[in-house]
Formats: C-alpha cells, sequence, structure tokens
C-alpha cells in the first residue's frame, strides 16, 4: 500500500497540520514501513519524536483497516504492546498517546502496566484490555504468568521496544528477546497472522545487529509458513532501520584547577573545584550535575549547601535509594524550572526531557563515550539548540579523558552494546513463568527459544539439562529426595501445581538483582529511603549516616526497617554503596591512548596544555606511553614489591589480565601476589621481586594458552562467585524473600557464596554453575577484548622502567585498593608464611 | 588421621580435627555442632536444587570420625536438624541405625524444632538448655547463659554462631576459613555441615582460634 494514498495517512496529515506541525521524513519513512507490515528499528534521539513515528504508524494502520469506523470502533484489543525499560517514562508517554487519541476523536485507550499498577486496574485490564499497552519487560512476563494469557496477543500489530540499546546486551533484553517470541507464536497459532516488532533505538556502534537480535522471532515464524503480504514478496523480507538524521550539537568544556600541580593525583570526588562550578550553576537555568556513585552524590550535595547556602531549597538530590515521592517532586520541579542545579547519578539518564535544563556537569570520567553524549543530550532540548556539557576531573589525570572524549564525540566513535547469548538463569526463569501460566510443552518450547537470538545456539542437551533443573532438581534422583518444582502432567504438560511455589516464583519474576534493602524511617514516623543491609549491618546505634542529605542516628532495626532520629554528630558516615562501577570503555579506552600520545606531540589540546607539568614529571621519574607503547614500572616500597602495567583497557580487562599475568609470573616460580586495577591500568605486589623484564614479558604478553591460562587463575573461580549471585537470583536459587514475609522465609535463605561452594564441591558441571564461569569469560574479562588487548601489546614496543619513587601514573593504583589474589603456593603453606610474615613486622 | 592437633583445657586433652570434630580424650566424647542436617532437603522440597550429595557427605564424615575415634558418647551443642521434618531425616534413621551402639546426647538448639518423640525413634538423648560433664558445660549458644550462671572453674562448649577466621599476610592479602574458636571460658565449634554460613570473629588477646585449612588445622 502507497502510504501517500492511504486514508489513515491522511487523516494524520490533515491533524498535525491543524496543530501547525508536519511529520519528519523519518516518521513518513517508518509508517509506510508499518502500514507495509514490515518490522524494523527507528534509530533516533531522545525528543525527536521517535515515540511518533511507531505509535502514529500503528494508528494509521488502524485508520487504513477501519477508515469509516476508526472514531467509534471501542474494545479492539490490545493493538499495540509498547515494552519500554523505564517505569518513569510510562507515564509520559501515555499522557502524550492519550493527547493524540483524544484529538483525533478515537475510543483507542492506553493503560499501563508495571509493579506501580494497582490491582483494580490489573483486573479491569484481564476484563477488557487496552488497545495501547505500555509495560516493562518484568510485567511482560507477569502476564505470560497468566492463565489465559494467549487471549490478550490475540489482536495485538505490533511489539514495540522503546529504548532497545539499554534493554540489549542486559539480562532485561534477554527477557523481552524471550517474550516477543512467545508472542509472536500466541499470535501467529490464534490469529494466523503474524505481527511486526519496532525497536526505537539511540545511536550505538552496532545498529544493524541490534535489529538482527530484536526482529530474530520474526525469522523463526516465516520459517513455519507464515503466508506473506503481497507488497513484502515484492520487496523480500528485508527490515529496516529507519534513521533521524538530526545532528545535535554538543559543546564540551573541561574544568580546570587553577594550579595543575596542586590537584590531586588520584581520588573519585574532585569536591576541590566546587568553587568553579558555582557561577556555572548561576549562569544557568537549570544545571544536572552527573556523579558516578550514590554516596559521591551525598557528599557533593553537602559540600554544594555548605559552599553556596543560598542555593538551599534550590538544589536537590537524585539516586536510587532516595524515597520515590521525593525522586517525583524532584522530577516534577525539574519540569517546572523550580531547581537550579540536581545532583545525581545514572538514575536521571534516560527518561523524559526537562526543558528548563541548560547545563550538564559530569563530574569524574563518564567511562563511555556513548553515556556522555546520553548525558549532554539532557540539555538544550529544542532540535537546534546546543548540549552544553562541562567535564570536571577528579584528579589530574582525568583531564585527559576530556580531551580523548572531545575527539571521540567528534568522530562519533560509540561503543556497541554486545547482546547476550545462552542465559540459562534467564531461561529458567522464564520456563518456570510459563509453568506457572497456561504450562508449556517443552518441544513447542524448544522450537521458539531457537528463534531467538539469545538461545539460537542451544543444544538440545543443554535444554534438556535445564529441563532436568525445574523438574527433578539435578541428576542423582535418590530414595530420599522430595525435589519438587515443575511437575510433569500425563499429557506431556509441564506445570507448576503447588500454589506456594507459584506464588513464591511471581515475586521473584526479574533479572534486576540488587542487594538486600531495608527501609529507613524516622523513629518518629516518616520514610526516608533505602539502604543496603550489609552497610546498616556495620553499624551500631547511636552511629551517624547520611542519606537523601540527611544526618540520620541510628536508634535500631526492627522489622526490616532502620528507625533512626536526626543527628548533630558532625562526624557521619557516608554508605558507600556497591555497583555503579563501570568500567572503561573500549572505545575511550582508546581514544586516551591517542591522547595521551597527542600530548607529547605539538598540539593545542587545552587540557594536555594544562598537564604538562605532569607529563614532564611523569617522563622525568619513568615515561609517558605513545600510542605503540605499552608502560611497566618496577617500583618498591615498604609494602613491597610493585609491578605497574598500563594498558589503558578499561578496570575489567585489567582484573583479567593482571589475573593472568600474576599466574604466569607465578609459573616461573612461587610466588604470591595481591593486585589492584583501575580503568588506566594495574599493579600485582609482592612481598618478593617479581621476575619480570625485557628477556620474557613479550612472552608473558602472549595471545598464546590465553584460554587455559585464565582457566588456572584462580581469580575465575573468585570472579565467577560474584557473577554467580546474580545468576542464582535469576534462577530461582535464592531468596531474596518479601517484606513482611521475611521471617518465614529464613530457612530457605542461603548466601550465594555458600551455594557456590557447594555446588562447586559437590555437582561442578551444574547449568547454572557453569554459565558463571561463561559469564566471567565473556562479560567479565570480556575476553574478545583480552585478545584484541595481547595482538596490540604483542605489537608495541614495551618499555619497562625502574622509578625511584611512585609516578603520577601509578599513584591513583596505589591509593584504590580494590584486590584479589593469585597464588601458586599451596593453601596451607600460604597461610604459614603469611602469619610468619605478620609476625616479623609485629 | 593427619590434620589432628591438641589442646588442653583445665588439664583436659582436646583434640580438634579437620573433620569439625572435638575428642574430649580423657571421658571420650565426640562433640560437634551446628549439623543442619536435612537443609539441602528442606530446599529441594520448596524447588531450589541444592546438590543431594550435601547431607550423604555430611552423614559419611561424622561416620568417619566416630569410626576413628570410638566415642563412648557423643555430644552434639545443638542444630542438628535444620527445619520440620523432611525425607531426609529418614535417611538419618536409617544411618543411625547402622551405628546404634554409640550413645548421642543432643542439647537443643534454635534450629530443632522437630517434636520431641521423633528423637525418641532416632535414641536421641534430648537436653533442653545445658549438660554438664564434670566441670564442662554444653549448651548451644553462650549467649543464652547468664553471667551469675557461671561457676568459678567452669568451662563451656558451644555452637550457634558458626565461627571462621581470617588471616591476613602482607601484600594485603587475606582469606577466610572455619574455625574452633576458644577464650578464656568458653569454647565455640565451626559447624559440622558443609551446607551453612560463617560468621567473622576476631580473638582478642588471650584468646586462641584454630583454623580448618583443607585437611589441617592451624592455630592463628
Amino acid at each position: 500500500m502507497q502510504l501517500q494514498n492511504s486514508p489513515g495517512y491522511n487523516i494524520i496529515l490533515n491533524w498535525l497540520s491543524q496543530i501547525g506541525r508536519k511529520p519528519f521524513a523519518f516518521q513518513q519513512e517508518a509508517w509506510e514501513h508499518i502500514v507495509n507490515g514490515q518490522s524494523g528499528l527507528v534509530n533516533a534521539p531522545t525528543g525527536c519524536g521517535k515515540t511518533y513515528a511507531v505509535f502514529l504508524g500503528a494508528i494509521i494502520q488502524f485508520m487504513n483497516a477501519h477508515p469509516t469506523q476508526y472514531q467509534s470502533k471501542k474494545n479492539s484489543g490490545l493493538q499495540l504492546l509498547w515494552i519500554t525499560p523505564l517505569r518513569a517514562l510510562a507515564k509520559d508517554i501515555a499522557r502524550a498517546m492519550e493527547e493524540v487519541i483524544d484529538e483525533l476523536g478515537m475510543s483507542w485507550k492506553v493503560g499501563i502496566r508495571n509493579g506501580d499498577t494497582a490491582i483494580k486496574v490489573r483486573e479491569q485490564q484481564k476484563k477488557q484490555m487496552p488497545e495501547v499497552l505500555i509495560i516493562t519487560p518484568e510485567s511482560l512476563h507477569l502476564l505470560l504468568a497468566q492463565k489465559n494469557y494467549p487471549d490478550i496477543f490475540e489482536a495485538v500489530k505490533i511489539i514495540a521496544v522503546d529504548e532497545w540499546h539499554e534493554l540489549m546486551g542486559s539480562k532485561r533484553g534477554v527477557q523481552t528477546e524471550l517474550a516477543i517470541s512467545r508472542i509472536v507464536n500466541v499470535k501467529y497459532r490464534k490469529a494466523n497472522e503474524q505481527c511486526a516488532i519496532w525497536g526505537i533505538s539511540a545511536t550505538i556502534g552496532n545498529l544493524e545487529e541490534a535489529k538482527e537480535v530484536l526482529l530474530y522471532s520474526i525469522k523463526g515464524i516465516q520459517n513455519i509458513g507464515v503466508p506473506k503480504a503481497p507488497l513484502l514478496q515484492e520487496r523480500g523480507w528485508g527490515e529496516v532501520i529507519v534513521t533521524a538524521n538530526l545532528h545535535k550539537k554538543t559543546e564540551i568544556l573541561s574544568i580546570f584547577p587553577d594550579e595543575i600541580e596542586k590537584y590531586p593525583w588520584a581520588g573519585h570526588l574532585g569536591i576541590k573545584l566546587i568553587d568553579k562550578i558555582l557561577p556555572i550553576i548561576n549562569n544557568s537555568k537549570t544545571t544536572l550535575i552527573f556523579i558516578n556513585t550514590r554516596g559521591m552524590t551525598e557528599m557533593w550535595y553537602q559540600a554544594l549547601l555548605t559552599a553556596a547556602p543560598d542555593l538551599a531549597g534550590a538544589i536537590a538530590l537524585h539516586h536510587g535509594s532516595i524515597e520515590q515521592e521525593l525522586r517525583f517532586w524532584v522530577e516534577e520541579n525539574l519540569h517546572t524550572g523550580k531547581l537550579k542545579a540536581v545532583v545525581c547519578t545514572a538514575s536521571l539518564d534516560l527518561g523524559v526531557d526537562f526543558r528548563p535544563v541548560e547545563t550538564i556537569i559530569q563530574v569524574g570520567s563518564p567511562k563511555g563515550v556513548a553515556r556522555f553524549l546520553q548525558r549532554a543530550g539532557r540539555s538544550g532540548h529544542s532540535p537546534d539548540a546546543v548540549s552544553k556539557i562541562y567535564f570536571l576531573p577528579t584528579h589530574s589525570l582525568e583531564l585527559v579523558e576530556a580531551a580523548a572524549l572531545k575527539q571521540a564525540v567528534e568522530e562519533n566513535f560509540i561503543e556497541s552494546k554486545v547482546p547476550l547469548l545462552l542465559c540459562f538463569d534467564v531461561l529458567i526463569q522464564y520456563l518456570c513463568t510459563l509453568a506457572v501460566g497456561e504450562g508449556f510443552y517443552p518441544d513447542q518450547i524448544y522450537e521458539e527459544i531457537k528463534n531467538t537470538y539469545c538461545f539460537s545456539a542451544i543444544t538440545e542437551a543443554e535444554y534438556k539439562g535445564i529441563l532436568l533443573h525445574i523438574t527433578a532438581g539435578g541428576k542423582a534422583l535418590n530414595q530420599y529426595d522430595e525435589y519438587k518444582k515443575v511437575d510433569i502432567l500425563e499429557d506431556g504438560l509441564y506445570k507448576i501445581t503447588s500454589r506456594r511455589t507459584a506464588m513464591r516464583h511471581r515475586l521473584h519474576i526479574g533479572t534486576i538483582v540488587s542487594d538486600a534493602m531495608l527501609k529507613v524511617k524516622f523513629f518518629s514516623g516518616g520514610y526516608i529511603g533505602v539502604i543496603e543491609e550489609w552497610f546498616i549491618s556495620r553499624l551500631d546505634p547511636g552511629d551517624s549516616f547520611t542519606i537523601a542529605g540527611r544526618n540520620l542516628e541510628l536508634v535500631m532495626i526492627k522489622d526490616m526497617t532502620v528507625l533512626v532520629k536526626k543527628s548533630t554528630s558532625k562526624k557521619s558516615i557516608i554508605p558507600s554503596w556497591m555497583g555503579g562501577r563501570m568500567s572503561l570503555s573500549s572505545n575511550l579506552g582508546k581514544k586516551l591512548r591517542q591522547s595521551l600520545d597527542q600530548s607529547q606531540q605539538q598540539n593545542n589540546v587545552p587540557e594536555l596544555k594544562v598537564l604538562q607539568p605532569l607529563f614532564d614529571l611523569q617522563n622525568q621519574l619513568s615515561h609517558v606511553p605513545l600510542q605503540n607503547e605499552l608502560l611497566i614500572e618496577h617500583i618498591e616500597t615498604k609494602d613491597g614489591f610493585h609491578l605497574f602495567v598500563y594498558p589503558f583497557e578499561g578496570r575489567l580487562v585489567h582484573e583479567a589480565m593482571a589475573a593472568i599475568l600474576a599466574w604466569r609470573i607465578s609459573k616461573i616460580m612461587p610466588i604470591t601476589f595481591s593486585f589492584a586495577m583501575n580503568d588506566y591500568g594495574f599493579e600485582l605486589l609482592s612481598d618478593q621481586p617479581i621476575p619480570l623484564d625485557d628477556s620474557n614479558v613479550y612472552e608473558l604478553f602472549s595471545e598464546e594458552n590465553l584460554f587455559a591460562d585464565i582457566q588456572k587463575s584462580v581469580n575465575s573461580t573468585e570472579m565467577a562467585k560474584r557473577k554467580f549471585r546474580d545468576i542464582a537470583v535469576i534462577g530461582g536459587l535464592i531468596f531474596q524473600g518479601m517484606p513482611g514475609e521475611k521471617q518465614k522465609a529464613r530457612h530457605l535463605q542461603s548466601s550465594a557464596s555458600l551455594l557456590f561452594k557447594v555446588f562447586a564441591e559437590y555437582e561442578p558441571d551444574n547449568i547454572l554453575l557453569r554459565q558463571a564461569y561463561n559469564e566471567v569469560f565473556e562479560q567479565q574479562m570480556e575476553e574478545a577484548r583480552l585478545r584484541d588487548m595481547l595482538q596490540r601489546i604483542q605489537k608495541s614496543k614495551i618499555v619497562i622502567t625502574w622509578p625511584q619513587q611512585l609516578t603520577p601514573f601509578c599513584f591513583p593504583l596505589k591509593v584504590d585498593s580494590m584486590r584479589e589474589n593469585v597464588s601458586s603456593e599451596q593453601l596451607e603453606d600460604r597461610v604459614k608464611r603469611m602469619q610468619q610474615q605478620l609476625a616479623k613486622v609485629i | 588421621m593427619p590434620g589432628l592437633i591438641s589442646y588442653t583445657i583445665n588439664k583436659n586433652d582436646f583434640v580438634l580435627s579437620h573433620d569439625r570434630v572435638i575428642f574430649w580424650e580423657q571421658e571420650k566424647i565426640l562433640i560437634l555442632s551446628d549439623l543442619h542436617l536435612g537443609k539441602s532437603g528442606h530446599f529441594r522440597k520448596s524447588g531450589i536444587a541444592i546438590p543431594p550429595a550435601v547431607m550423604k557427605e555430611d552423614m559419611q564424615r561424622l561416620f568417619a570420625a566416630i569410626q576413628f575415634f570410638k566415642p563412648e558418647l557423643v555430644v552434639i551443642v545443638g542444630d542438628l536438624f535444620h527445619s520440620v521434618e523432611n525425607k531426609e531425616h529418614e535417611f538419618f534413621l536409617k544411618w543411625r541405625n547402622d551405628l546404634n551402639h554409640v550413645p548421642i546426647l543432643l542439647v537443643k538448639g534454635n534450629h530443632d524444632i522437630i517434636p520431641s518423640a521423633w528423637y525418641t525413634t532416632a535414641n536421641i538423648i534430648v537436653t533442653e538448655k545445658c549438660w554438664r560433664r564434670n566441670n564442662f558445660l554444653f549448651v548451644h549458644h553462650i549467649e543464652d547463659i547468664s553471667k551469675d550462671e557461671i561457676k568459678e572453674g567452669d568451662y563451656f562448649f558451644s555452637g550457634h554462631i558458626h565461627p571462621a577466621v581470617s588471616i591476613k599476610g602482607l601484600g594485603r592479602q587475606s582469606l577466610r576459613f572455619p574455625c574452633f574458636y576458644f577464650t578464656q571460658q568458653y569454647a565455640v565449634l565451626p559447624a559440622f555441615g558443609i551446607f551453612t554460613g560463617t560468621y567473622l570473629v576476631e580473638p582478642s588477646k588471650g584468646e586462641q582460634a584454630f583454623a580448618i585449612v583443607n585437611n589441617s588445622v592451624l592455630p592463628v
């Protein structure tokens, strides 16, 4: 069908011109594909009408199907399923859609379905689904856990996935893939018709792949012989990418310390530069200050209030641990422009636009080009406005990153999102979800999941293993075993029949695993926020801590609630929340190495010029590595013998490389290391001199035997143990418990590290345990990136120096102390020696 | 048997084994704590697939320890079973049948919630709070004993907390192991059960901990 001749298109065009607007080219392009039943991906930044590109397409499609009754036609069933990663976005999107529907005089309803949806509304939806349903991946899976869920999807025409770049590469993305695979098939079986899938994504390095991952299920359904629409036969199945060519200008400015010599070499906070940002806040309507961790936002907020008391009431704090109502209040006041500045974490990365925001300040490394651009894009929202972002370094060397970011933004050198493969924990959860609802037949679901990108490579043996896991709790059945989860009914249907198991499963659907959180309340009443259990468990009553910008004194912990009162104490502990420890992206790392190289040439980059004294000192003590060099420093201090290596590949790759290098060295002689890493490099520390020099260094950084060496480096066990926590929760081995119910579930609680130990010893081939190791290799160690790095190093010149004192480069590493161990000694010997050494020191 | 270490309290000799048991030589009593039997079964019954071998392994270790020390009495200072009855308890009964000649005494712990008739079937003597032999007392949790209940010269054996120590070395190395923990007035035994967590203790002056490192017992 020609879009231009279609009735729906003309109605929309009329309506738009009535309100003085006309469609963007990319929107029209998307509509054309939609009315022709195609699937695809819309690539557009936020605030450019990407929602309309898909939503109005669905409206036009409906109008074309019902040209005379499109206004009066009621209760048409679910037409457009709108999956969004953010609960907070749902309301605004729904409001925008409802406005359009209203103005067009249509009878469509828009519903929202997420954790906040009231039971009454859910019941109404059960009776009559709205035409548009806005839903999170978790709630979508909860729908699949309902009886009769196939009926819901009988009429669905389009499944839209908003912010697909955010979902892909995470387990929520896998959840989305699985839900789509089910819906597409259910729809086909029910209506003998195919539905379309549309993704909406910001620019990432691998858009083509992003599209393939999302639309994978459609290919599968085509293989089982869905009749093609005539026009599609003409054009082939070619799914499309529709790109909005709206380039937004971004201005990047660095905040310089007055005297670079006096600015600290290490640190994460940057509060010393607070006086520099006060004029920026004053001169801009509203400013967002992005800080990498929640703990640091608390500190910045306090520091701002101290430095500029007149800002009290005009600045606010926003992060994931703050009470929801307060967060809503902050967001509301951002909309209305009542706030001068908000100190925030990634919690404000995504979401609706706040028009009054004119300026962004990024404190510390954003770790990636995409995230930096995303944050910059939170300012200057009209399509031709310039986004303005300031970069505030938390230690001197970080200024190089500003130079690197500028370069990367100019070249549009944006990271790719790597889709996850074979996430068995998510699959186990999904199968149990289906077993809770209608039940499932394994063969049918096998075909469907084979047609998802994530599980396209699953083997029959693996699938059988998973089925065995959920029905018999793994192998080793004996007469004393009473394992019970999924039952196999007489006709071969897999179903969870125990009501209690079903209820527990429903409460645990989801792939976002958080630490156990406790509510924080005033003793006198009044809710403040939530806090991690492990943090509060280290405090005694009477201790003071800071949360949501308030100083509080711990009174007692009762029924999973922390009771507090206002504290007058000047000394208070700020929780250091876990998480938020992102690793530098490979793109930014590459640009960083280029910028360092540039600093050693004639250049006009202001950041590099300012850092000249620091580079001079580094050159005097050691060396500043060029692009094709790898710097290694041997330094001896009272702590022992240090080896510093600087590949600039991000913390995760460094962690793996440190383990591998430690292992390889320990094969030369028995030696034990502890090691530390940051985004620029890593450190090995030992009590003996480290045998690495010109004669063996290339060999130690060789790609040969990499896989074997990874597996042997003790460290993979430790890493897997950490990965296992999330996997165990998603795979249903750990109960997080539910508020109020905690006590009852007590006898069913165990820690992930204990489970890991038990599985490693008694069921080493357990599928979830194996997944933990796979995740370590693929995601944690980023094996592919590790290989690339080693290949690069083999071609580089390795420069080994022996500085007499700590250098500017090694300083942040020495100060940071995220440490791991590697040893080739017998455990018993090691403990004895550790003790002897300590005895000597004492 | 390797992995043994001897410790003297008030002129009595106690052998600490890497198998997480203590043998009192003069009285020929085997002391252990926190077996949490049936825990894996309890989890499995609720749809959490813990390897079922865990329970078997625990029983085998206990069997081996009894064979080795040939005690005249086994004293368990609490938490023999993890929770309400399940089929793994039947497995225990069968095991008990094969070893019926050794008397077992249980000082009840907070997890021991199954009906008392069951213990009679299993030929286990049950004591509610405390059991005494000479100047040595056996309790589940040392904090259940108030200060004024303690007499001069009394020494307690207890469990409940599943103690572990962290061993630190140069280069900021640190490792964590289950341990036996002795203070001037009481001892805390490591949890015998494999499927149990640990709690970090920090021995102060005059106290002594013994870490269980693979097949050895090491003083720390």
